[in-house]
């Protein structure tokens, strides 16, 4: 074999070409290992430009669609209006709004709630075997559709469905019970489909914990409740800020769980952008709620931001 | 919080995720056609899903939208990751790994009107193709991440430093040790991509043209019509699609160390 040429270079890089290689083995080598930033960008370009093109400048122009008008038979006149966000601003949207902002958060928190000694089993409780199953069966409602999820509770909750049907049967109701159309069959929607959202950061947090911490703690005198509250609980903090945080976005957009296990009067504002933009034809408006959107989804970020820098800095 | 209590609430935990697929599963083997009361065992909802040309029309078109957007993503996501784990540090390095994270960071809805309106203001008619690469956007990020870990494992354990050292010249340690062992995490990455568009419902949603009908929006349309034993079929069937395509994805990405693969064969 040829002597070996390569100089002890630093990150894999080679300084000298080395000479008797076979013709095809030299072309475009300064592409494959990136000796210039050129060759990085070149690289990187068919990813980011598909991002850019497909997400960017939708993003972009939904802005500008926003401050834009609606003409006759949903024509867009391009200006520059608030007029849009002045009819957001309007109760019959606000309650929506609110009620999104309620809804959301109070799924991230029941999420947190049940999540929490679900994510301690597993990481703690369980035994290293049965601990991949446990994470797989947490994932697997999670990689079917959501439809699917939703489509299950019609069948447990609706007029005809499984719960009305026991009652009936049992006595305890005369006539069916809608359990549909209300605040707790959509919540119990969001809930059941985010879950898992708020699970896997949680016990990915727990599971970093040295169990030698734990043990100290002990070994000091602290008992179960004091080791708990004052060891595991702050340590488990970046797991429950970026489970809240999974979970509360997507929640703000959402909009099929309100369509079939909810109704008009607990429609969220994932089901008026979808309204403006499908039904009623009104994009300017739609992108304007859109815009709200990503507003919220922005300051949610940075709340989540600041919360991992002050984690940071503590440790 | 005793072990014991623990173990009990796992047990509630679990039962609460999978009560109701359990009671989809239960019904799509009902003889009834509207009511939850059992009527007796049947496979006919399963046989009528073989006959319903519709949804199978349906399924062709995910399943090749799902083929398409997963090639774009993995092909994408294959030159990103590298140049991401692989090349020297350079300026904008860290802009880049922001812009590829942005599609899971976006609600769903807002990629959907975006497009939809973006289509729109291009000009460009909506089909099969601005549906598959709407699919490869969702599905960067996936693939990504999946190819980006294996390769930073690959730059630990310094197998192409070695192949260098004897000889190899730059593009053979590409093409004869780099490439073949990330090679699972790319089958990984696709898998996952293919999941993901195979199930997406929100973008497709907004995006799909008229003619273009993917399974999760016949499902949609058939959830409109009312709750039938026959969706229930159709769910049990995706659920174990999924169930096998996340078994498949955990054993092509996490089975094999890296040293094991590099080993004599």
């Amino acid at each position: 074999m040829e002597p070996a040429v390569r100089d002890a270079g630093v990150e894999g890089e080679r300084t000298s070409r080395a000479p008797g290689k076979r013709s095809w083995d030299e072309p475009l080598s300064w592409l494959v290992v990136g000796r210039t930033p050129l060759a990085s960008h070149l690289l990187l370009s068919p990813a980011s430009l598909w991002v850019l093109v497909l997400l960017v400048s939708p993003v972009t122009l939904l802005t500008l669609l926003s401050f834009a008008k609606i003409g006759a038979y949903g024509r867009i006149l391009w200006s520059f209006s608030l007029a849009n966000f002045g009819q957001i601003m309007r109760p019959a949207y606000l309650w929506v709004i609110g009620r999104t902002l309620v809804y959301a958060g109070a799924t991230a928190l029941i999420c947190l709630l049940l999540g929490f000694p679900a994510a301690y089993y597993v990481a703690f409780a369980a035994d290293s075997k049965r601990k991949h199953l446990l994470l797989f069966a947490l994932m697997l409602p999670f990689w079917t559709s959501a439809l699917v999820a939703i489509y299950c509770w019609l069948i447990v909750l609706g007029r005809e469905g499984l719960i009305n049907a026991l009652m009936l049967r049992l006595g305890i109701l005369s006539t069916p019970f809608s359990f549909l159309n209300t605040p707790f069959s959509v919540i119990l929607g969001l809930v059941y489909f985010y879950l898992p959202y708020m699970v896997l950061p949680l016990y990915a947090a727990l599971e970093k914990i040295p169990r030698t911490l734990i043990e100290a703690s002990h070994d000091l005198g602290a008992g179960g409740l004091k080791t708990f509250l004052r060891v595991i609980l702050p340590l488990s903090w970046p797991g429950v800020a970026s489970g809240a945080i999974l979970i509360f976005v997507p929640c703000l957009g959402d909009f099929l769980t309100a369509e079939f296990l909810g109704g008009p009067r607990t429609y969220l504002l994932g089901n008026l952008i979808d309204n403006q933009f499908l039904a009623a034809q009104n994009w300017p408006l739609g992108a304007a709620l859109t815009v709200l959107l990503m507003g919220m989804l922005m300051s949610g970020l940075y709340f989540y931001g600041r919360v991992e820098v002050e984690e940071t800095s503590r440790v | 919080m005793s072990r014991r209590a623990l173990r009990i609430y796992g047990v509630f935990f679990y039962l609460f995720l999978y009560f109701p697929l359990l009671v989809m599963f239960a019904f799509s083997f009902n003889n009834a056609s509207r009511n939850v009361v059992w009527r007796g065992f049947t496979f006919k909802w399963y046989a009528r899903l073989l006959h319903d040309t519709e949804l199978l029309w349906a399924l062709a078109t995910s399943l090749k939208l799902a083929v398409a957007a997963a090639a774009v993503a993995s092909f994408l996501g294959l030159l990103a990751s590298y140049v991401l784990a692989r090349h020297r540090r350079f300026r904008g390095r860290g802009f880049y790994a922001g812009l590829f994270n942005l599609p899971l960071m976006i609600p769903e809805i807002v990629m959907g009107v975006g497009l939809l309106s973006f289509f729109a203001k291009a000009r460009i008619p909506l089909t099969f193709w601005t549906l598959a690469a709407s699919h490869a956007l969702i599905a960067l990020p996936y693939t990504i991440g999946t190819i980006r870990g294996r390769l930073l494992l690959l730059k630990d354990s310094r197998l192409e430093e070695a192949a260098m050292d004897l000889g190899a010249t730059e593009w053979a340690t590409f093409l004869k040790v780099t490439l073949p062992l990330a090679w699972p995490s790319i089958v990984a990455g696709a898998l996952l991509a293919f999941t993901v568009s195979f199930e997406d419902f929100v973008t497709t949603f907004f995006v799909a043209g008229v003619g273009v009908v993917t399974m999760p929006i016949k499902i949609y349309s058939m959830m409109k019509f009312g709750v039938t034993p026959e969706i229930n079929a159709l769910a049990v069937c995706l659920l174990i699609f999924a169930a096998l395509a996340l078994g498949l994805n955990q054993l092509s990405s996490s089975g094999r160390a890296i040293e094991s693969d590099a080993g004599p064969a």
